[in-house]
C-alpha cells in the first residue's frame, strides 16, 4: 500500500484474562471501502473503537496522516477525522433531522444547510424534510442519518459497525451505491464492518479478517480471493474430536412444522423451517448468528407465539400455547443470553436456581423455601458448582458457575427435548468440556437435543445432523460424517453447492 | 496519577440495612441537635421531653402507635409494590381514596351488627385504595407510562375530589361552616385495645405479617420477584410480569386505602382533609429506609409514630414541631448514603 491514511501497528488490547485484540496491524487507504470480517468476538468492534478512541490500547502505535499519535481520546479522534457509527444508534429521537446532524460544535454545514443536506439527501435517496423529528424515521432511514452526521462532523474516515444488520435487501443495494458515490466523489475513507460474507464481497475493494482477536489476513484484493478463501480464514483451524456417534435413535421428540415468522419491525426473519430431531439425537444449527436461530429457539420454547406452521412437542401440538405447556412436557431451553434472559441478574442465586420448576416446591400459594435449598443443594453437588453464598446475588458467581447452574436447572429434570443456544460461548476450555460431557450426557439419556452454535468445533463434535441456517432458511441439512468444514463454512455464507 | 473507581462490592452485609438505618438515626440526632442548639434550646431536654411525651406512659404509647399505623400500612403496600420494582407515590391519594370509598359505603348500606358492618367498611377502604391505583396500574401495564408521575398526579386528583366532596354533597350541615363530611356513627368506631390504643393497631400486626408472607414466602412473591429482576427473565420463565405487576399495584393501593380506613374509623371518624397528614409521603420514607423488608417497616413505623407525637408536643414548651420531620428526613439521607457505602466500595486503581 502506497500512501496509508491510518496506520496501526501492534495494536494489543485485554479485557480481564481475554486478550480481545493481539498484536494487530490495520491500515487504511485514502477514499477506499476497507472490509473488516469476522465472526462475533474476533475483536472488530474492540479494534475500531480503539480508532474511535473510546479505548486505549495497552500496546502498539497509531499514525494518522503520517502523525504518531500519542495517545488517542474521542474529542481528538473526531478532529482527524474519524468517525464511527455504532451498531446501537446515538441519534436523539426527539430532535429533528436538522438538529441531530448539526448538534456537534464540529459540524461544517452550519451556514449551507440546506444545500447540504439536499446533496446528501440525494446520495442517501432519503426523502425527509429536515425538520422531521427522528422519533418518526424507519431504522433503515436512522441508519442513513447516522452515516450523515459523520459528513457533517467533517469525517473523512468512517467506521460502520455492522450497518447492514437492520436493513432490508433493497436498503442493502441502496447503501452500497451510496458509499461507492462518498468514496469516489468525497474522497472518504470508509470501513465496513461485517460478518456476512456476500457483502463484504460486493461494498469493498480490500479485505482484513481477524480471528480470536489477531488480524489473520491482510489487505486481501476483493476482487481475486475467493470464497473459500474468505471462510478458510474466518473459521480457522476446525478440529475434528468427535463424540461416539452410534447412539441410539428413538421416537421423534420434537417436530417443527415449515414455520415462517415476520417480526416487528416487518422483516421476513423465518422461512418454512422444517425440522425433526428423535430421542438420542443432536440436531446441530450452524449459521452466523442473526439469521434467524434466536427466533427459532424462541418460537419452540413457546416465547414467541405469533408465527405461521406447527410445533409438535412428543406428539402434542403445541403450536399457539405458552412456555408452561412445554415445561409440563418437560422441554428445556438454554438461552443465548445467559445474565438476562436465562438468569434473572440482581436476584439471589436461590430464586434463579427454581426458575425453572419453582411451582413444584409450591403448596397451593406457599412457596417452600425448604424444598427450593434441597433441590439447590442437589445441583450444586451433581454439577459440582462453586457458590459460597446462595443468598447472594446471582453474579457473585464466575460465568462458567453460571453457565452450569442454567445447564443443571434445566437439565436435571432429565428432560425430553432440549434447545441449547450458544451453550458455552465466553467460557474457558475446562467449563466448555464440563458443558459437552453434560450434553452427551443428556443425548445417551435419551434426550432430544437442538444445539445452535456459531462454533464449528462444537457441532461437529456433538451433532448427529446439522443443519444451515442462512437469512432465515434452512440452506442445508446434512449428516455430520458426511459434512465438511468447507462446505458448512460456504453454506453459513450463504451458498449452496 | 491516581484514579478512584467505584466498584459494587459482591457480598453485602446481611444486617447492612439495619446499621444504615441506625447510622441514619445517629446523623439525624446530631442535625437536629445543632439545630436546636441554634435556637438555644438543650437537645438533651428537648430530646429527653419528646421521649417521655412519645412512649414515657401507657397513655402517649399507644398515641404512638396509632399514629404509626398508616405509616406501616403504606409502606407496606409501597414494599410489595416494589417487588417489581414499581414506585407507589401516590399512597397519600391512596388513603384519602380508601376513608372516601368507606364514607361512600357507608352512606348506602346500613348493618345491624356493628362487628361485620365494620369488618365490610374496612373491606370498602381496601378495595378503594385499589381503585385509586387502577389507573395508574392500567396505564403501566397498557402503555409503560411512568407509575411515579401518574401515581404522584393521582394524589392531586384525590386531594381535589376529597375538598369537594367535603365542600359539596357531604358537607355537614352540623359543622358550623367547618368543611367536613358527617361523623359515622359511634357504633362503628374502631374499639380500643388498652389505653388509647386502636384496635386498629392488631390489624396492622395482621398485615405486617401478610406482606412478609406474601414477598417472602408466596409462589407470587417470587414471580413478583423474578419479574423485578428481569423482564426477559420473566417471558422466558412464563411468568406475566405485567400481571404480577398489575396484581401488585391493586395489592399495594389497598393496603394504603385501608390505612385510610382506619383512620378514618379510630381517629377522625369523618371524611376531612385530616384523614392524613402526610403519611403517604412519610412512608415512602419509612420504606426505603428498610430496604423494603415488612418488619423492618413495622419497627421504624413504631418510631416515627412515636417521633410524630413527640414533635406535636414538644411545641408547648416552644420547640417547632418540624424538628421531628427534620429528623424523619435526615434519618432517610444518612440511610442511603449509609446503604450506598455498604453497597459499593471505592477502590484506588493506579494510572499510567
Amino acid at each position: 500500500m502506497k500512501n496509508p491514511i491510518l496506520e496501526a501497528k501492534g495494536i494489543s488490547k485485554s479485557f480481564g484474562n481475554i486478550k480481545a485484540l493481539d498484536d494487530v496491524d490495520f491500515f487504511l487507504e485514502k477514499g477506499i471501502i476497507h472490509g473488516l470480517l469476522g465472526e462475533n468476538g474476533a475483536g472488530k468492534s474492540s479494534l475500531m473503537n480503539i480508532l474511535s478512541g473510546i479505548y486505549i490500547p495497552e500496546k502498539g502505535t497509531l499514525t494518522i496522516n503520517g502523525q504518531l499519535i500519542k495517545r488517542l481520546n474521542p474529542d481528538l479522534a473526531s478532529s482527524y477525522g474519524i468517525g464511527m457509527v455504532h451498531q446501537e444508534f446515538r441519534l436523539i429521537d426527539s430532535f429533528s433531522i436538522k438538529d441531530n446532524l448539526t448538534l456537534s460544535k464540529s459540524n461544517i454545514y452550519q451556514n449551507d444547510f440546506s444545500e447540504a443536506f439536499s446533496k446528501y439527501s440525494d446520495i442517501f435517496a432519503l426523502n425527509l424534510n429536515a425538520m422531521t423529528p427522528v422519533s418518526e424515521l424507519s431504522v433503515g432511514e436512522k441508519q442513513k442519518v447516522e452515516i450523515m452526521k459523520l459528513i457533517f462532523h467533517n469525517s473523512s474516515i468512517m467506521l460502520l459497525d455492522e450497518p447492514t444488520a437492520v436493513l432490508t435487501p433493497q436498503e442493502t443495494v441502496q447503501l452500497k451505491e451510496s458509499l461507492e458515490t462518498l468514496s469516489q466523489e468525497d474522497e472518504k475513507t470508509i470501513v465496513l464492518i461485517t460478518h456476512k460474507l456476500k457483502e463484504i464481497k460486493d461494498f469493498t475493494e480490500t479485505i482484513y479478517v481477524m480471528k480470536n482477536g489477531k488480524m489473520v489476513a491482510k489487505d486481501l484484493d476483493t476482487k481475486t480471493v475467493s470464497d473459500t478463501q474468505l471462510i478458510e480464514l474466518m473459521m480457522g483451524e476446525v478440529k475434528t474430536s468427535k463424540f461416539d456417534k452410534n447412539n441410539f435413535k428413538g421416537d421423534t421428540k420434537l417436530e417443527a412444522v415449515d414455520i415462517s415468522f415476520t417480526n416487528e419491525q416487518n422483516i421476513k426473519t423465518l422461512q418454512n423451517v422444517s425440522l425433526e430431531i428423535k430421542s438420542g439425537e443432536v440436531l446441530g444449527v450452524a449459521g452466523v448468528s442473526g439469521n434467524g436461530q434466536v427466533e427459532l429457539a424462541n418460537i419452540i420454547c413457546g416465547i414467541i407465539k405469533d408465527f405461521e406452521g406447527r410445533v409438535i412437542v412428543k406428539t402434542k401440538d403445541v403450536t399457539g400455547k405458552g412456555v408452561k405447556s412445554r415445561k409440563k412436557l418437560n422441554l428445556s431451553y438454554i438461552p443465548e443470553n445467559r445474565l438476562g434472559v436465562g438468569l434473572a441478574p440482581g436476584v439471589s442465586v436461590l430464586d434463579n436456581s427454581a426458575i425453572k420448576e419453582y411451582f413444584q416446591a409450591s403448596f397451593g400459594p406457599h412457596l417452600s423455601k425448604n424444598v427450593l435449598l434441597n433441590s439447590l443443594n442437589d445441583l450444586i453437588n451433581k454439577f459440582s458448582i462453586k457458590a459460597p453464598d446462595v443468598k447472594a446475588e446471582i453474579s457473585t458467581l464466575s460465568g462458567g458457575n453460571m453457565q452450569k447452574l442454567l445447564m443443571g436447572r434445566e437439565l436435571i429434570s432429565n428432560p425430553d427435548v432440549i434447545i441449547a443456544a450458544q451453550p458455552t460461548r465466553g467460557l474457558d476450555v475446562s467449563a466448555v468440556d464440563s458443558i459437552h460431557n453434560l450434553i452427551i450426557d443428556q443425548r445417551d439419556k435419551g434426550s432430544a437435543i437442538l444445539l445452535i452454535s456459531e462454533d464449528l468445533d462444537e457441532l461437529f463434535k456433538l451433532s448427529d445432523r446439522l443443519i444451515v441456517m442462512y437469512e432465515g432458511k434452512v440452506i442445508t441439512e446434512i449428516e455430520t460424517e458426511l459434512a465438511t468444514v468447507e462446505n458448512i463454512g460456504l453454506a453459513m455464507a450463504g451458498i449452496n453447492e | 496519577m491516581n484514579k478512584f473507581l467505584l466498584s459494587k462490592k459482591l457480598y453485602r452485609n446481611e444486617l447492612a440495612t439495619f446499621y444504615s438505618f441506625l447510622i441514619g438515626f445517629l446523623i439525624a440526632i446530631i442535625v437536629g441537635s445543632i439545630i436546636l442548639l441554634i435556637q438555644s434550646k438543650n437537645p438533651f431536654d428537648v430530646f429527653s421531653l419528646m421521649l417521655k411525651l412519645s412512649i414515657g406512659s401507657l397513655n402517649s404509647l399507644s398515641n404512638s402507635l396509632n399514629k404509626a399505623i398508616p405509616l406501616i400500612l403504606a409502606g407496606l403496600g409501597i414494599a410489595i409494590i416494589n417487588s417489581v420494582k414499581l414506585w407507589n407515590i401516590g399512597a397519600e391519594g391512596q388513603i384519602f381514596f380508601g376513608a372516601i370509598a368507606l364514607n361512600f359505603v357507608y352512606i348506602n348500606t346500613s348493618i345491624e351488627n356493628s362487628y361485620l358492618y365494620i369488618f365490610l367498611l374496612l373491606a370498602s377502604g381496601f378495595i378503594g385504595g385499589s381503585v385509586c391505583i387502577l389507573l395508574p396500574a392500567l396505564s403501566k401495564v397498557l402503555f409503560g407510562v411512568n407509575e411515579i408521575i401518574t401515581t404522584l398526579l393521582t394524589n392531586y386528583i384525590v386531594f381535589g375530589l376529597t375538598i369537594y366532596l367535603i365542600n359539596g354533597v357531604w358537607k355537614d350541615p352540623n359543622s358550623l361552616n367547618f368543611p367536613a363530611a358527617a361523623y359515622v356513627s359511634e357504633s362503628v368506631y374502631l374499639p380500643t385495645v388498652f389505653g388509647k390504643l386502636s384496635s386498629g393497631f392488631l390489624i396492622c400486626i395482621l398485615f405486617t405479617l401478610i406482606a412478609y408472607y406474601i414477598k417472602d414466602k408466596s409462589v407470587f412473591g417470587y414471580e413478583m420477584r423474578i419479574a423485578g429482576g428481569s423482564a426477559l427473565t420473566a417471558i422466558y420463565a412464563g411468568i406475566s410480569a405485567k400481571q404480577k405487576a398489575f396484581i401488585a399495584m391493586l395489592i399495594g393501593g389497598g393496603f394504603a386505602g385501608l390505612a385510610g380506613a382506619i383512620e378514618l374509623l379510630s381517629q377522625t371518624h369523618r371524611v376531612s382533609t385530616g384523614i392524613s397528614q402526610g403519611f403517604g409521603y412519610t412512608a415512602i420514607i419509612v420504606a426505603a429506609i428498610t430496604g423494603m423488608r415488612p418488619l423492618g417497616i413495622f419497627l421504624v413505623g413504631s418510631l416515627f409514630g412515636a417521633l410524630a407525637i413527640g414533635g406535636s408536643v414538644i411545641q408547648t414548651i416552644g420547640v417547632s414541631s418540624y424538628i421531628s420531620d427534620i429528623i424523619q428526613a435526615t434519618t432517610l439521607f444518612g440511610a442511603l448514603i449509609a446503604q450506598f457505602f455498604f453497597s459499593y466500595e471505592i477502590k484506588r486503581v493506579k494510572d499510567d
